[in-house]
């Protein structure tokens, strides 16, 4: 089976050739037709992950617990040789579950939400071309590959936020993704360029079996690794990178659950977790990153107290997520990292989904302000977002609060200022409580505010909200703590692929049992705060409020996007007018034209040597022999 | 004297040297001599130029017909290929048959070449 | 040596056909009967010295690289009288006599791709050189082409006496004019004992092969006399005519002078770089066609040099092989549209791709091919002759020169594309193609385009 694995992307890809040339055609088969090569590839991971899961222990030992399958030579040259290579191991084959599974629920789904819309055909090419590349990037066994996905999904995200190119705003929208994308690519690429240029090789094996004599090199290391999160700052939205996502709402609900909640935004965390054994010796990159995912994690969280469209918060909360996810590896927790993706993909693709259904509901309106009260229109909904939010918030024995505080229980016995991130840490942890359920309260509760009729969604639409809602109740059960008497499935699971970088650092916290419970407990008040606080304030929303003061500045989203604008873009403007102006019309198309044109003055003069006179050409003759016999003589002392 | 001394034995060679002192100015003297003392008596009838006693007529650099070149380079290269019969004919006996042979490809060649003017009306003078 | 003597004897059977053969068509079919014949007659030589190479008195020798030479220049000569018997009888009276001086160049032309003594040298560059005096003027009624051949003949002249005068300096310095014997090779071991007589006769030779190439800056006659002479020879004597010459002297530079290059490389850099500007810059201007192609024809002969420059190299051998083709074929195949012409300025081809498909994609792909675009042979072509001179590791600066001269030309040629494919306009036809002339020049791109892919197959 595990040699089968190539048919996992290759369903979705010709899901994508079949609907795409099809688009005209086919009508509404074509979403059934994506969503089957979804199913059929997500059979195939099932089957692959059953199968890593049973095979014996010491060929799982003796390998590391990964599998490469080689395809074929990619690029076979003397100086250069990369293969086309997938690797399965515990870690990739979680993210195939998780990638085809939500997958397919939001495919499931979206043949219902996008049925009125004239692009059905070309849509699902699209999501079935993103699920393709994402598949890719988790299978590639080395970093070309995964760099291949990793464009991809780049190019997929952009087409899919632009996807109703006719609203300027979204191609706009889609054109600032693509480029602050592009930006981290290029920490990316020149991170690549660095490691080939060290270690002649691009595969992750070769590379990790590499680390002892690269360990030599402390700065290479860390200049690698800080290339590396550079990239991934730009496809996981996190600082400074991060103004895209919340604009990347643009695109159809499905495509922000799926793409800019579930999977892609998740590749840097992947990818990090993938390169584990990279920074696990690169302290000072592991430090960047832990700081930028805190600082992350709160200014995010901060701008969505304050969102009144319904999916710029949710947003917003998945950049405050990623935060989170990144301080998980900033500490070299990538376990709980990895951890908090699968719960953080259940119950944000979830809520998604639900904000989805409302938008629906109420056609297509997205300010929450006007909405309110839908509670009793939409009861599926309500219900199923309710527990994505109660999810999210941290309330036990929900998924997110497993991963969530086993991230915050590495995080307060990381070193000595480990306290410190812990408390701010927790604060946005109640933040985010408190913005999910302000959400929610005006969401569903109150009187509604907005025209017309709403009415709950087809039942399409409202089963992949009930399969995520269950998975988001039960979905923190493969990782419950020890302190729980529970066995932390998926920390065994992935043990092997990370067994070299635990070698290397040991991330398993130690922490009395007491002091667990004690904290987890400080954890669920917090949250208890953050969701008393959206109660009084938000139970019977009143629209008229204006925000001021620290809140107007939150809700201004802390004036980044401005501050882009004036500090590089402006200048960039500037600069590149001033290039244009001198540069390129003065001196480029200078020299160019000038060449041309003494080319025409040197080609009129030359013809008067062409007189006609045989005297004429007779003289010129001589001295050209005088000439040549002067050169020669001259240049060779004979 | 001076291009006399560049020689080993300058001095053998100067009584030629007086020989042509002495020749060439024999006859610019005796030249001068005649013009400075004959009596002169010039009529336009003396300064005109001799022409065998006839009047003369225009100009003599008057272009020809381009038919007396053609003969007249016709001629020179059939003539000058007739010297190649002179040193055949001294060689004739030592030559043998491959000399003989060749001669008559040349004479065949100039046969050649005679009937295409021939045909081609090269000689005609009158056209 | 059977193509030498059939080459003479056709020309003298030519001269006959004018006398005995009345129609014109009997005479051009006879002259195509020659050059069929001499086709299968340098062949059977090529079969002949395949194995051996044979010496004729010590005044030729003739080896599989000269009848392989000779081959290929009969096979180019063979596609020119082909594409322009037709416009070669309509260029006066004396249709035979010009087949027959067509021949005699032939016979000039391989003497100088076998001589092994520089008196066949001397006698094959006059033999090939004497013709085309005629041949400029046959158009009798128009004082251009009286005017060209006069200029030929007068500078030519001059030439001879140089070439005559470095003949006469190398034999005062070896005592010899056979370039196998040992006194002759002795002489050009090595430069410091060479003597100065040499080292003059070298450079004068040098300048009258330049002369006989069209090289600046003895390339004064060049524009006057192709533009002068009738359209149906000017094609003859740019391509045919130039590249023997080329191959004589490659045989001179190389294997007898190679070893003393550094006597004659810096002239003939200074010649290249002269006939590349002067050629290319000159050639812009131009608004006639026909004498686009003569400053085309000075700046091809520059990259030609190259194969000359790059002493003991096996890739300047092949390369002049394929650049003396594949430069023929694309001129041939260009004049072959010229002359089909009114009107031979650039304005008179306009709207020629409209009206006359086939001609303007072969010339077309014959452009292609003179501006050295890659899948036709010119590019390979190019290429064989540049890395010749990169392959000997000095002087690369020429290179990279001739390069950006080479993207000048593309300016001029490309005008020509331009003028029959994007602009509107009659394209008046001075003669309508048929079908046979469309064929063989189809024919004729066909042969540019597989040299593209297999220049191979040009060095036997």
């Amino acid at each position: 089976m595990l040699n089968l694995v190539w048919l996992v992307p290759l369903f979705p890809l010709i899901g994508f050739i079949i609907t795409g040339l099809g688009r005209n055609h086919l009508g509404k088969a074509s979403g059934w037709i994506a969503s089957l090569a979804i199913l059929a590839s997500f059979v195939v991971s099932a089957l692959i992950f059953i199968e890593l899961k049973t095979l014996p222990e010491d060929i799982a030992e003796h390998t590391t617990g990964s599998h490469v399958v080689h395809l074929f030579n990619f690029i076979n040259t003397h100086a250069m040789q990369i293969a086309f290579d997938f690797q399965i191991d515990a870690l990739s084959s979680i993210f195939l579950l998780v990638i085809t599974g939500i997958g397919f629920l939001i495919h499931i789904y979206s043949i219902s939400y996008m049925s009125h819309d004239e692009g059905f055909g070309k849509f699902f090419a699209y999501l079935n071309l993103f699920v393709f590349s994402m598949l890719l990037l988790v299978l590639g066994a080395n970093y070309l590959i995964l760099f291949i996905g990793w464009e991809g999904v780049g190019l997929c995200s952009y087409l899919l936020i632009g996807f109703w190119y006719k609203n300027i705003a979204y191609t706009d929208a889609a054109k600032k993704a693509f480029i602050m994308n592009r930006i981290g690519d290029l920490g990316f690429l020149i991170g690549m360029f660095l490691l080939y240029s060290k270690c002649n090789a691009l595969d992750f094996k070769s590379i990790e079996n590499m680390m002892p004599t690269l360990m030599n090199d402390p700065s290479y290391i860390t200049a690698v690794a800080l290339c590396f999160f550079i990239g991934a700052t730009g496809k996981s939205a996190q600082i400074p990178l991060f103004t895209w996502l919340p604009d990347a709402m643009a695109g159809p609900t499905p495509v922000s659950a799926l793409i800019h909640a579930a999977t892609m935004v998740t590749a840097g965390v992947y990818m990090i977790a993938r390169s584990n054994f990279l920074y696990s010796v690169a302290p000072i990159a592991q430090q960047v990153i832990l700081i930028i995912g805190l600082a992350t994690a709160l200014l995010a969280a901060t701008i969505a107290t304050q969102q009144n469209d319904i999916k710029k918060v949710l947003a917003y909360s998945t950049v405050s997520q990623l935060g989170f996810m990144f301080m998980a590896l900033g500490v070299g927790a990538y376990t709980a990292a990895i951890f908090h993706v699968i719960t953080h993909a259940f119950f944000k693709a979830l809520l998604f989904l639900g904000s989805g259904s409302v938008i629906h509901a109420v056609d297509g309106e997205q300010d929450i302000r006007n909405m309110g009260g839908l509670k009793k229109y939409m009861k599926i909904t309500y219900i199923t977002f309710f527990i994505g939010c109660i999810a999210i918030a941290g309330i036990p024995p929900l998924s997110g609060f497993f991963s969530k505080d086993e991230i915050m229980m590495h995080i307060f016995t990381h070193g000595t200022n480990g306290k410190i991130f812990w408390i701010l840490g927790m604060l946005a942890a109640m933040m985010t409580a408190y913005y999910m359920f302000r959400l929610l309260f005006i969401t569903f509760h109150g009187t509604y505010r907005g025209k017309g009729h709403p009415h709950e969604s087809p039942a399409l639409m409202t089963m992949p909200l009930i399969v995520l809602a269950a998975l988001s109740i039960v979905g923190g059960f493969i990782g419950i703590p020890e302190v729980f008497g529970g066995h932390h499935a998926l920390n065994a699971f992935l043990e092997p692929i990370l067994l070299k970088s635990q070698a290397l650092q040991t991330s398993i916290y130690e922490l009395s049992h007491q002091n667990e419970i004690l904290l987890m407990g400080v954890a669920v008040f917090i949250a208890c705060i953050g969701i008393t606080m959206a109660w009084f304030g938000f139970k019977k929303y009143n629209a008229a409020d204006t925000t001021k003061g620290i809140a107007k500045f939150a809700e201004d989203k802390w004036y980044i996007d401005e501050l882009y604008d004036k500090v590089i873009v402006k200048p960039l403007f500037g600069i590149s007018k001033w290039i244009e102006k001198i540069i390129e019309k003065a001196g480029i198309d200078g020299i160019v034209n000038g060449v041309g044109r003494l080319i025409q003055v040197g080609s009129t003069k030359i013809r008067l040597l062409q007189s006609g006179l045989v005297g004429f050409y007779l003289f010129m003759f001589v001295l050209g022999i005088i000439l040549l016999f002067a050169l020669q003589m001259w240049l060779v002392k004979f | 004297m001076i291009l006399l001394e560049a020689f080993s034995t300058p001095v053998n060679y100067f009584p030629i040297l007086i020989q042509l002192v002495l020749a060439i100015g024999f006859v610019i003297v005796m030249m001068g001599a005649t013009h400075l003392l004959g009596p002169k008596r010039k009529t336009t009838d003396k300064l005109e130029n001799f022409e065998c006693g006839i009047e003369q007529e225009g100009n003599a650099r008057q272009p020809l017909a381009v038919k007396y070149f053609l003969v007249a380079i016709l001629f020179v290269l059939f003539d000058v290929e007739v010297i190649f019969f002179y040193p055949y004919a001294i060689n004739f006996r030592e030559l043998g048959w491959n000399g003989f042979i060749a001669v008559v490809m040349f004479v065949a060649f100039f046969i050649l070449g005679f009937t295409y003017i021939i045909k081609k009306g090269a000689l005609n003078w009158e056209d | 040596m059977n193509a030498i003597v059939l080459s003479g004897i056709w020309g003298v059977v030519m001269m006959f056909a004018g006398l005995f053969l009345k129609s014109s068509k009997q005479i051009q079919w006879t002259a195509l009967l020659g050059i069929i014949a001499l086709l299968v007659v340098s062949i059977l030589d090529y079969q002949a010295h395949s194995v051996q190479a044979q010496t004729y008195f010590g005044m030729m020798t003739i080896d599989v690289y000269t009848s392989w030479f000779s081959i290929l220049i009969t096979a180019c000569c063979a596609m020119y009288l082909l594409i322009f018997h037709k416009d070669i009888a309509a260029v006066g009276k004396n249709e035979a006599e010009y087949f027959a001086l067509i021949f005699f160049v032939m016979c000039g032309v391989y003497l100088l791709a076998s001589y092994s003594n520089l008196l066949i040298l001397f006698l094959g560059i006059e033999i090939l050189s004497i013709p085309q005096y005629i041949l400029a003027g046959s158009d009798k009624e128009n004082i251009k082409s009286n005017e060209a051949s006069l200029k030929y003949f007068l500078m030519g002249a001059f030439s001879t006496g140089l070439l005559l005068m470095g003949m006469t300096l190398i034999y005062g310095a070896t005592g010899s004019f056979d370039i196998t014997s040992e006194k002759f090779v002795g002489q050009f071991e090595q430069l410091s004992s060479m003597s100065s007589l040499s080292f003059v006769g070298i450079l004068l030779l040098l300048i009258s092969f330049g002369f006989k190439v069209s090289a600046a800056p003895l390339h004064l006659w060049t524009p006057d006399v192709y533009d002068g002479s009738p359209t149906a020879f000017t094609p003859f004597m740019a391509t045919i005519v130039k590249v023997s010459v080329f191959v004589a002297f490659i045989r001179l530079f190389h294997f007898s002078f190679g070893n003393v290059s550094d006597a004659w490389q810096i002239a003939i850099a200074s010649m290249i770089v002269l006939t590349l500007i002067i050629g290319n810059v000159t050639a812009v201007y131009q608004q006639s066609l026909k004498r686009m192609m003569a400053y085309s024809s000075i700046a091809q002969a520059g990259f030609m040099l190259f194969s000359i420059f790059a002493v003991n190299s096996t890739l300047a051998y092949k390369g002049i092989l394929l650049y003396s083709v594949v430069y023929s074929l694309a001129s041939i195949g260009v004049f072959a549209v010229i002359i089909k012409m009114k009107d031979y300025t650039y304005d008179g081809f306009n709207g020629l791709a409209k009206k006359q498909p086939v001609l303007a994609f072969t010339a077309t792909v014959c452009l292609l091919s003179l501006v050295g675009i890659p899948l036709t042979g010119g590019f390979f072509a190019k290429y064989f002759v540049l890395s010749a001179v990169v392959e000997q590791g000095k002087y690369i600066w020429i290179v990279v020169f001739a390069v950006l001269m080479a993207a000048i030309s593309a300016y001029y040629y490309f005008r020509v594309i331009r003028s029959m494919y994007f602009k509107t306009g009659e394209a008046a036809m001075h003669t309508e193609p048929t079908t046979w002339d469309k064929t063989l020049l189809i024919l004729n791109a066909m042969i540019i385009l597989l040299l593209g892919v297999l220049p191979s197959l040009v060095f036997g």
